[in-house]
C-alpha cells in the first residue's frame, strides 16, 4: 500500500498514475473519509477495513486539515476524521508521498 | 531540549509529543492543559487526551492563561497542549496575547524538556473575518517566535515527523 497526498490540485494523482502504473487506484480519499462519517463508520475503522480489502492499492487524497478549525461542527467531525483515517493509511503504507506544485516529497 | 510540534487538525501531533515526551525522560512529567471544557466535544476531546496519557505518569496542570502562572518541580519535562487554545483564551477571554512568547521562553529555562504543540491553521485559503485574521496572524507570530527558540521543530503529516529544524531525538 502506498499513500500520495497533497493540498487540492497538486498533482498527487497525476503522480500517483505515473510511478505507479497499472496499480490500483483510490483517489479522494478524503471525500470517501466523509462519505463514512456519514454513514456511522468509525474513521479508524474504515481506514482498517480499505487496508484489508485493498492491500496493494495506492490511496490518494487531499490534506485538509490544515485551516482555521470550522465553525461548522459537521465540517470540523470531517477534518478529524479525515485525519484520523489518513493516520492509520499512512502508518500501514510502505511508502508516503506528499506532493506540493506536482513534485513530491516521500516523506516515508 | 524545547521542541515544537505543528501539524492540521486530526494528523497525530498529540499523540506523537505524548511519545515524544515520553522519550526524552524518564523523569517527572507536566501536561500543561489549555483547552476549557465547553461543551460536550471540548468534554470529549479532553476525555480522550486524558485517555491517552493514562498511566505515563503526567501531572495535569489547567492551564487556559496567564502560562508564567504554572508552578512544577523544576527540571521536569513538560508537555504543552496547545498554543492556538492558549492563544484564543487570551485573545477573546480578556486576557493578553504579548504574555504568551514571553512565557514560553521563561518555561523553557525552567524545565528539563519542553515540548510545546501548535496547530496549523494556514493553508485553507479562506478569507476570514478581522478578528480571525487577526488571531492567524498573531498564532504565526508566536508560533514563529515557539520555533526559533526550539532546538527541534517537527510538522506532524498522517502521524508521520517531517523534521524542519534540528535533528530528529530518537522517538
Amino acid at each position: 500500500m502506498k499513500l500520495y497526498i497533497g493540498g487540492a490540485y497538486q498533482g498527487q494523482q497525476e503522480l500517483a498514475r505515473r510511478e505507479n502504473p497499472g496499480a490500483e487506484i483510490l483517489g479522494d480519499f478524503h471525500d470517501a473519509a466523509r462519505a463514512a462519517l456519514l454513514r456511522g463508520e468509525d474513521a479508524r475503522d474504515f481506514a482498517r477495513r480499505v487496508c484489508g480489502e485493498h492491500p496493494d492499492a495506492v490511496i490518494v487524497a487531499n490534506e485538509v486539515g490544515s485551516g482555521i478549525v470550522p465553525v461548522d461542527p459537521a465540517e470540523r467531525a470531517f477534518r478529524e476524521a479525515a485525519g484520523r483515517a489518513l493516520c492509520v493509511i499512512a502508518q500501514r503504507a510502505e511508502q508516503v508521498t506528499r506532493v506540493v506544485c506536482g513534485i513530491g516529497v516521500r516523506i516515508k | 531540549m524545547t521542541v515544537l510540534i505543528t501539524g492540521g487538525s486530526g494528523c497525530g501531533k498529540s499523540t506523537f509529543a505524548e511519545k515524544l515526551t515520553e522519550s526524552l525522560s524518564a523523569g517527572s512529567r507536566v501536561y500543561i492543559a489549555t483547552m476549557r471544557v465547553v461543551d460536550e466535544e471540548s468534554a470529549r476531546r479532553v476525555a480522550r487526551h486524558r485517555a491517552q496519557r493514562a498511566g505515563k505518569g503526567y501531572r495535569t496542570i489547567e492551564c487556559p492563561k496567564d502560562l508564567s502562572g504554572t508552578e512544577f518541580a523544576p527540571g521536569a519535562s513538560v508537555l504543552l497542549e496547545d498554543l492556538p487554545n492558549l492563544l484564543a483564551n487570551e485573545m477573546f477571554g480578556g486576557g493578553d496575547w504579548k504574555r504568551i512568547a514571553p512565557a514560553l521562553k521563561e518555561l523553557s529555562g525552567k524545565c528539563r524538556h519542553l515540548v510545546i504543540v501548535t496547530n496549523d491553521v494556514f493553508s485553507d485559503g479562506e478569507n476570514y473575518d478581522p478578528p480571525t485574521a487577526e488571531y492567524m496572524r498573531c498564532l504565526a507570530q508566536i508560533n514563529s517566535e515557539a520555533a526559533r527558540m526550539a532546538e527541534v521543530v517537527a510538522e506532524v503529516v498522517y502521524s508521520i515527523p517531517v523534521w524542519l529544524k534540528g535533528d530528529a531525538p530518537c522517538v
